[in-house]
């Protein structure tokens, strides 16, 4: 995950970059602690990413969570998108609002391209989505009318890897969340393959033992 | 050289006294809708009322305050207004210090007439968004032949052509907003709540409509609404509107057509 700051375009990004201790190919470029996202140009970041785009083969950039001015830099000198939602409406519509945005304030837009983009459900509970207290993927869809690239279970898995301080991808492979995530990630690598969405999985045993602790 | 016309809905304001309980009001309507009225054509009504120069000049730097740019005062005689203030409008006595040539001019008075009998189509359902019983704000369609500046929606993808239906292609996202006094909007893909599709005529969604939804506004009694899902924040034919609360509750979900019939509107299943 990278973001620039205009401390890190001053210092040639390079030597601001971070090696990840775990994964060899993996660099971060964290924003500064020191100044706020309002520290960021418009050139700053164009520069900051023109620079990593010769090095890399993927610029992944993280983008304040909103509608603000962070999101809309962030967003700005990308060829491609992620939307990340959670199942509730307030959520679903800032991302309308930045689809919105995507196929106008961008440089793909404004050079009369069109941006593709991927949407990717997280904190989806299969329980609370069936009862009607969170939107059903499909609503998600319809009203956003994106393709689907993935759908991350709410799980404490996530909470737990991040107090390790580690992707949920590295601490725990075999959980739901890891799984989605490296699902979504072959899919934004061009593979074809089938959105799992997450079922509830209890096994006989469990019913048996919730239906006694009620 | 050659000037292009481009229409436009423009807000009538007229203030009244005293002045400071009038701001509030509009302090009001813009904390309720806190984009009313930017990037919108606003004009300055103040006939009969015989305001002295200072007042006005008060009143627009009250407005100006608020972020709110008017294009043009009505009912003001151009040569009492001062420099810096927006032109004299509509009122039919443009002075002749005014540079007719003068492309960007919007006050281009010799070839802009103001269409008054549209004053009440978007009057009323934009009204109504704020406080339907406010009478303060009301609507009123320009029709101007001026090179003026690029049109006031930055995220509409879709340049307008006079006349002409327009079709667009792609979703409407919440906080777009197409703008089409002249004709027919066609939207393919959904439009999402939050945005809003003005047509001078019929309206066709081939998708979802959630947010708001007005057609006829240059006064057409017959454009229709269609859509093939209805769950619209608010419908307008002619300025005559509806919100969701007031929709039959049979209906919504389900494709539907909306016309104006015997001054109410008529909602209707589409099989």
């Amino acid at each position: 995950m990278i973001s620039s700051t205009l401390y890190a375009a001053k210092r040639r990004s390079s030597t601001a970059l971070v090696r990840d201790k775990k994964l060899h190919n993996l660099f971060l470029l964290p924003a500064s602690q020191t100044r706020d996202k309002d520290a960021l140009t418009e050139e700053g970041v164009a520069s900051v990413i023109n620079e990593l785009r010769m090095y890399f083969d993927w610029v992944i950039c993280d983008s304040p969570a909103g509608i603000e001015r962070g999101a809309t830099l962030a967003m700005r000198h990308a060829d491609e998108a992620i939307i990340v939602s959670n199942p509730e409406v307030s959520s679903v519509r800032d991302c309308d609002r930045i689809i919105g945005l995507l196929d106008a304030k961008t440089k793909v837009a404004e050079d009369g391209g069109r941006m593709p983009k991927h949407l990717m459900i997280t904190r989806y509970d299969t329980d609370r989505a069936k009862t009607g207290d969170m939107l059903a993927t499909d609503d998600v869809v319809d009203i956003l009318s994106v393709p689907l690239i993935g759908v991350v279970p709410e799980s404490k898995d996530v909470l737990k890897a991040s107090n390790v301080g580690l992707p949920v991808t590295l601490s725990d492979e075999n959980s739901p969340p890891a799984k989605a995530y490296m699902e979504a990630t072959r899919r934004l690598l061009g593979e074809n393959i089938p959105v799992t969405i997450p079922e509830e999985k209890k096994s006989l045993f469990g019913k048996l033992f919730k239906g006694r602790a009620a | 050289m050659k000037f292009k016309g481009k229409s436009f809905i423009a807000i009538v304001l007229s203030p009244e006294q005293p002045f400071d309980a009038w701001f509030k009001e509009v302090d009001r309507i813009i904390s309720r809708s806190p984009g009313f009225f930017i990037d919108r054509p606003i004009i300055l009504d103040v006939r009969g009322t015989n305001i002295p120069i200072e007042d006005l000049e008060q009143l627009l730097d009250g407005l100006n305050e608020r972020s709110i740019r008017v294009m043009g005062i009505d009912g003001v005689s151009g040569t009492r207004l001062k420099k810096g203030m927006p032109p004299s409008f509509g009122g039919g006595r443009l002075a002749s210090d005014v540079a007719v040539s003068e492309p960007d001019t919007v006050g281009d008075k010799d070839n802009k007439e103001v269409l008054s009998a549209d004053a009440s189509a978007v009057a009323s359902s934009e009204t109504s968004l704020v406080n339907p019983k406010d009478g303060d704000v009301n609507g009123q369609s320009v029709n101007g032949h001026t090179s003026a500046k690029p049109d006031k929606e930055t995220s509409d993808p879709v340049p307008m052509e006079e006349g002409a239906s327009i079709v667009i292609p792609e979703p409407v996202r919440s906080g777009q907003s197409i703008l089409h006094p002249d004709g027919d909007v066609t939207v393919i893909g959904s439009v999402s709540s939050g945005a809003e599709i003005i047509a001078g005529g019929s309206i066709h969604i081939y998708g979802a409509l959630r947010g708001r939804a007005l057609a006829g506004v240059a006064g057409k009694d017959n454009a229709r609404i269609f859509c093939t899902k209805l769950d619209a924040e608010l419908v307008s034919i002619n300025g005559l509107y509806k919100v969701a609360d007031d929709f039959d509750a049979a209906l919504r979900n389900s494709p539907a057509q909306i016309r104006f019939e015997n001054e109410t509107l008529v909602f209707e299943e589409l099989n």
